[in-house]
């Protein structure tokens, strides 16, 4: 530990999950952005360094030498060897596993390849807002945020439409697990897996096992033109991937796929709702959609934090760090970050340089569905906008109780109310 | 002196990611392929100095380099 670190007690604390039913602790960010080095934050039998500055973030982000993503686990909690063993995905690699699993998925996820998918994302964001107006509003959650994206990567994927519910709701499950409660039990869904060895310790990660495996069954027999084909031809390769790496590969694109842009989708509308001048002026002017799209990003920080592990002996902002501490990196507070992005809490897209983390602080794990995320916020705005829709909020907001995901369970919006 | 210097670039193939930064940024230079998933320089790999350690710098698997001899620093 270094000479007299700051250390996080109950009233500085970040990690308890109710405390984010009330939103992000900002203040609490805030204040130790503003503390001199790293502070120490406590978390079970240990704790782990809060890296919180914008800048202290990029450096983590870009030194995964030093920080890194397989010795111990990218979430706040340990896990025993072989339940490390058993959950590790792309995310919890280190190179060389990390560039072979993600060079197997990365050009289907490249911006060209991604740019082919627009008319399918227009097309669903048109049916989706249609049938929002239609009916007077509603949860826009329910009705737009979560089937847009589990719509588009599903079919990416090759998974039939029908079943686009059925995966929603395993990846509510999930949220859960990141939680303190979950509302099903461990046999849920058939399970037979002690919960420690599967994501989130929940059973609907075997539940998405499950289904990746009878897809993969499918694809096997008759191949087709999506991903999960392209994921059996690279494990037939067998030097490729595994059958392990290939479902955990699969459970990361359903989940990440739709839990992580339904958060974007659902405080940027909120955001647009209570920000009626700015979204006149994108309706106005749709060039203005682009930098709108990054704000939402900024905005929304949908994964509020990643964990690392230091494999050496390494000093982050003049605070020492012991190989194996604990390091996590807080993009809800880079997101934030006075020293970066002025006026920080306002919705403003007009900030010159918008180097907004949602999609983490580059280097190796930047996020693999950035440019997917980023078409499909874009193209809903411009639907939106060429409908006119303005939004006025009719409910209160219903977040997860999640130190982990930035998610919202339900809000009730309704189109209206003018500029 | 303002600097027109050019770099050529290339991809670093043990460390390229297939992250796309480059093919987003310079899309007639980069393209990451199909089958390998690592992308690769599309034509001279020529650019000028400033716009080449812009995208150097955005580069997630710090996998562009260049390959120009080094005493290319003397225009």
């Amino acid at each position: 530990m270094s000479p007299s670190p700051a250390v996080a007690d109950a009233a500085t604390s970040v990690t308890d999950a109710q405390l984010y039913l009330d939103g992000i602790p900002h203040e609490r960010f805030a204040a130790m952005r503003a503390t001199d080095g790293l502070t120490w934050h406590p978390y079970g039998d240990n704790g782990f360094w809060a890296v919180t500055r914008h800048a202290d973030v990029r450096t983590v982000s870009r030194a995964p030498e030093v920080f890194s993503s397989a010795i111990g686990h990218t979430n706040l909690w340990d896990l025993e060897a072989d339940a490390l063993e058993a959950r590790r995905s792309l995310i919890d690699t280190d190179a060389p596993d990390h560039t072979r699993l993600r060079r197997i998925v990365a050009a289907a996820f490249s911006p060209k390849s991604i740019r082919a998918w627009e008319h399918t994302v227009r097309a669903v964001a048109a049916e989706l807002l249609d049938e929002f107006i239609a009916r007077g509003g509603g949860d826009w959650v329910e009705l737009v945020a979560a089937p847009l994206p589990i719509r588009v990567i599903l079919d990416m994927l090759g998974v039939p439409l029908a079943d686009a519910d059925y995966l929603v709701e395993l990846s509510n499950y999930l949220v859960e697990g990141t939680g303190d409660t979950q509302s099903i039990p461990p046999d849920a869904f058939g399970n037979t897996t002690d919960l420690r060895l599967l994501p989130f310790n929940s059973p609907a990660s075997h539940a998405i096992f499950e289904y990746g495996e009878r897809l993969r069954a499918e694809r096997r027999a008759e191949p087709r033109e999506d991903l999960v084909t392209h994921l059996v031809k690279a494990e037939l390769e067998g030097e490729r991937m595994t059958e392990a790496e290939y479902r955990q590969l699969f459970h990361i694109l359903v989940f990440a796929g739709n839990e992580t842009t339904r958060t974007a989708l659902s405080h940027g509308a909120l955001a647009l709702a209570d920000n009626r001048n700015v979204w006149a002026g994108a309706i106005a002017d749709q060039s203005r959609i682009e930098p709108l799209t990054e704000e939402v990003l900024r905005w929304s920080t949908p994964v509020l934090h990643m964990r690392r592990t230091a494999a050496t002996d390494t000093e982050l902002a003049g605070t020492p760090i012991a190989a194996g501490d604990k390091v996590v990196m807080w993009y809800a507070s880079a997101n934030r970050d006075e020293a970066v992005f002025a006026d920080p809490q306002r919705f403003d897209p007009d900030r010159a340089d918008n180097a907004q983390f949602a999609f983490g602080g580059g280097g190796p794990h930047f996020c693999l569905g950035a440019f997917l995320a980023r078409l499909e916020i874009s193209v809903l705005l411009e639907e939106m906008a060429v409908r006119n829709l303005t939004l006025e909020q009719t409910t209160d907001v219903v977040r997860a109780p999640s130190n982990f995901v930035h998610g919202i369970l339900s809000v009730g919006l309704q189109p209206g109310g003018g500029h | 002196m303002p600097s027109h210097e050019i770099f050529v670039l290339a991809i670093d193939t043990e460390r390229c990611i297939g992250g796309g930064q480059c093919e987003l940024m310079e899309p007639e230079m980069f393209e990451v392929d199909a089958d390998t998933g690592i992308a690769t320089v599309i034509g001279d790999g020529k650019m000028a100095q400033l716009r080449a350690e812009g995208l150097m710098d955005r580069c997630p698997g710090q996998a562009i380099i260049r390959v120009d001899a080094d005493d290319g620093a003397d225009d």
